[in-house]
């Protein structure tokens, strides 16, 4: 009895997933929440620097960043960085895909937003914004604060502290 | 009454043959392209660049524990990041600690790193790191000794070519042997650690 029962409540949960994904499928933009951005502080006299947050979905269907814009920078192209064998590759990316109900990390390391050729000097506690494009064309406007890359250690290491904090 | 669990159990049975016959990893394409290998296992060794106070030897730093890393200032994620985690390990030290200590950052990048440009992107991060430069052949012939590989790559990004690096620091002992590679994102208490190990080798 407990099996049957298992395996209707199994094929209901996948035809709610199924009549309910379109239903819910709004424009991306609404769908796709940035969390945490920031922009790394470029050092004195250089222009490139990247920016980092974490992208969740909450839509039933996966969706794509195909481009990000500021008014801060030049050119703005989406990166990501490979580590083979040692060598690290740092290379654009057309789009970054964020699936239904997860979440694409853009951390230093990884994926990223590359800002190239800086109009002016980002100072920490700066708000840098920064629009995002997805795939069905809808937009979301984000500010991303300026943070020294010492800060932005400090802030990973308390992470990490609080994490393994809750373990014990 | 089971007739479902036995059907999912057949689709999965299924599925896993697919998988495992016509699976192939993403690694196996890139063996198309040509390979960016370590150079070789690093052996160590002096040599001479320029910094923007002038040429430097490694044997003119002999006493000294000498951090070395190969990179560019271009690199907005990952050079910064081996910086900033030395350069804190550097700031845990005391003054005689630091004293007994140099790092070096040698940019593969000689064309758009200027001297003066590295001068301000290192005290950015540490005001005791120098950044060296030098003709192609010679930093060629640095990044050789120790197995650092790099190369340039045009990606048809706007900001231009990167270059594609690796990224292990060298620990060299006060006697100018090489003592430890460290690892890409090592963190700084490790650092910190390979550091007092390298002086007591000296």
């Amino acid at each position: 009895m407990t099996t049957k029962f298992h395996s209707i409540r199994i094929i209901a949960c996948v035809l709610g997933t199924l009549i309910a994904a379109p239903v819910l499928a709004g424009p991306a933009a609404e769908s796709v929440s940035a969390n945490d951005p920031y922009v790394r502080m470029a050092p004195p006299g250089m222009t490139v620097t990247g920016s980092f947050m974490v992208l969740k979905n909450a839509d039933n269907k996966d969706h794509k960043l195909v481009k990000a814009e500021s008014p801060v920078a030049k050119v703005v192209e989406l990166h990501t960085h490979t580590n083979e064998g040692g060598v690290m590759k740092m290379r654009p990316v057309k789009d970054i895909e964020i699936k239904a109900q997860g979440e694409a990390v853009l951390k230093p390391g990884g994926l990223h937003v590359m800002l190239i050729g800086l109009k002016q000097e980002l100072k920490e506690g700066n708000n840098v914004p920064i629009t995002l494009t997805f795939e069905d064309g809808s937009r979301k406007k984000i500010e991303a604060p300026v943070r020294q890359i010492q800060t932005e250690m400090k802030m990973n290491m308390e992470m990490k502290h609080d994490h393994e904090g809750m373990k014990h | 009454m089971k007739k479902p669990l036995i059907a999912m159990i057949v689709i999965f049975t299924l599925l896993l043959v697919w998988a495992i016959v016509f699976w192939q990893p993403t690694a196996g394409k890139s063996g198309a392209h040509l390979p960016l290998g370590l150079a070789e296992a690093p052996k160590g060794g002096d040599f001479t660049l320029h910094s923007a106070n002038g040429p430097l030897s490694l044997h003119d730093l002999k006493g000294k524990v000498v951090l070395l890393y190969f990179g560019y200032t271009f690199c907005p994620d990952i050079c910064p990041t081996s910086l900033a985690f030395n350069s804190q390990a550097l700031a845990t030290l005391d003054k005689t600690e630091l004293d007994k200590v140099q790092m070096l950052f040698v940019s593969v990048d000689p064309e758009r790193d200027t001297l003066d440009k590295l001068k301000a992107y290192t005290a950015y991060f540490h005001p005791s790191i120098l950044g060296l430069s030098g003709t192609p052949e010679e930093i060629a012939k640095a990044a050789k000794l120790y197995g650092a590989s790099y190369a340039r790559q045009e990606t048809g990004s706007a900001g231009g070519y990167v270059v594609d690096h690796s990224a292990y620091t060298y620990v060299i002992a006060p006697d100018g042997s090489l003592f430890k590679s460290l690892d890409h994102g090592t963190p700084p208490p490790q650092v910190v650690e390979a550091i007092r190990a390298a002086m007591k080798k000296g």
